[in-house]
């Protein structure tokens, strides 16, 4: 069980993300969602978060400013991102900034249930 | 008749018809696990499409060693009814729910593409998609030669996904 953060500038993705959740048998409790990095560190505050979601390209502060964003404030909630990235160098990025791992857009329920059923 | 330029061809080691299948390929796996749509292809195009009435086109720029537009040309209706199979819930007009989701299958399909451009992904980037709808416009790009056009189809319904792409020096 735990609180998930969505983080997409498409508010169709964070539905679908969101309904692929509850359709992949995940353990979720509460939802968050934020349109960009800096709506999803305020989206933070004061709330206990198990699982962040996030998007790379984003308008204002994208997923790779994020990440190092987060753990520059010593937090340590695994972040996964789901995106339209597959090159090697943008996921190596986003792993060294923090990253815990990586889901490519489009993604089935049953590829969410693989990837996060051991972080909830 | 459309075709995609011989230098992208030389750069990629591509074929017109390799990439199309690409194309192809991509389109009907983002409509099939995103969409929950069948698609049937028809290509190639058999005339130039430029103009578009009662429609809605979303985009998605690459910028980098290669340049172009990946572009999703549906009638309203279509338009209407992917936005509501996303959703899971019924969208009657137009407006910002159909112009995310047309945004952001522009920006998977436009994902693909960079990822057989590019194996790094550091040296291409995707735009933020822009989306237009309206009676009556035409697209520029569309008419180039060097622009491949896929059309496809559900339920009698056809759309067009375009791909214009250029080789920077």
């Amino acid at each position: 069980m735990g609180n998930v953060l969505i983080v997409d500038d498409s508010s169709t993705m964070r539905k679908i993300i969101s309904r692929s959740l509850r359709q992949a048998g995940l353990q979720v409790d509460d939802i968050y969602e934020a349109g960009d990095g800096i709506e999803a560190l305020s989206a933070m505050e004061g709330k206990t978060i198990d699982l962040i979601l996030s998007d790379i390209n984003m308008p204002n502060m994208d997923g790779l400013e994020f990440i190092k964003c987060v753990r520059a404030k010593g937090v340590s909630t695994p972040i996964v991102m789901i995106t339209t990235e597959g090159g090697e160098d943008i996921l190596k990025e986003a792993i060294t900034n923090g990253a815990s791992d990586s889901i490519k857009k489009p993604f089935t329920p049953d590829q969410l249930n693989e990837k996060l059923g051991g972080l909830l | 008749m459309m075709s995609l330029n011989r230098e992208i061809s030389h750069a990629t080691h591509l074929q017109e018809a390799d990439l199309a299948s690409y194309v192809i390929n991509a389109t009907k796996e983002v409509f099939d696990t995103m969409v929950m749509m069948a698609l049937e292809d028809s290509y190639p195009l058999k005339e130039p499409v430029t103009s578009f009435h009662c429609s809605v086109t979303g985009m998605v720029g690459l910028a980098g060693t290669y340049t172009g537009i990946l572009s999703i040309h549906c009638p309203r209706s279509f338009a209407l009814r992917i936005t509501s199979n996303m959703l899971g819930m019924d969208v009657e007009e137009v407006g910002e729910d159909v112009n995310d989701a047309l945004g952001e299958i522009a920006n998977m399909l436009g994902g693909y593409v960079k990822q057989i451009l590019s194996k790094g992904g550091l040296d291409i980037n995707l735009s933020i998609p822009t989306v237009i709808s309206g009676e009556d416009y035409t697209v520029n790009s569309m008419s180039d030669s060097d622009c491949v056009i896929i059309p496809f189809t559900n339920e009698n319904e056809r759309f067009l996904v375009g791909l214009k792409l250029r080789k920077e020096v």
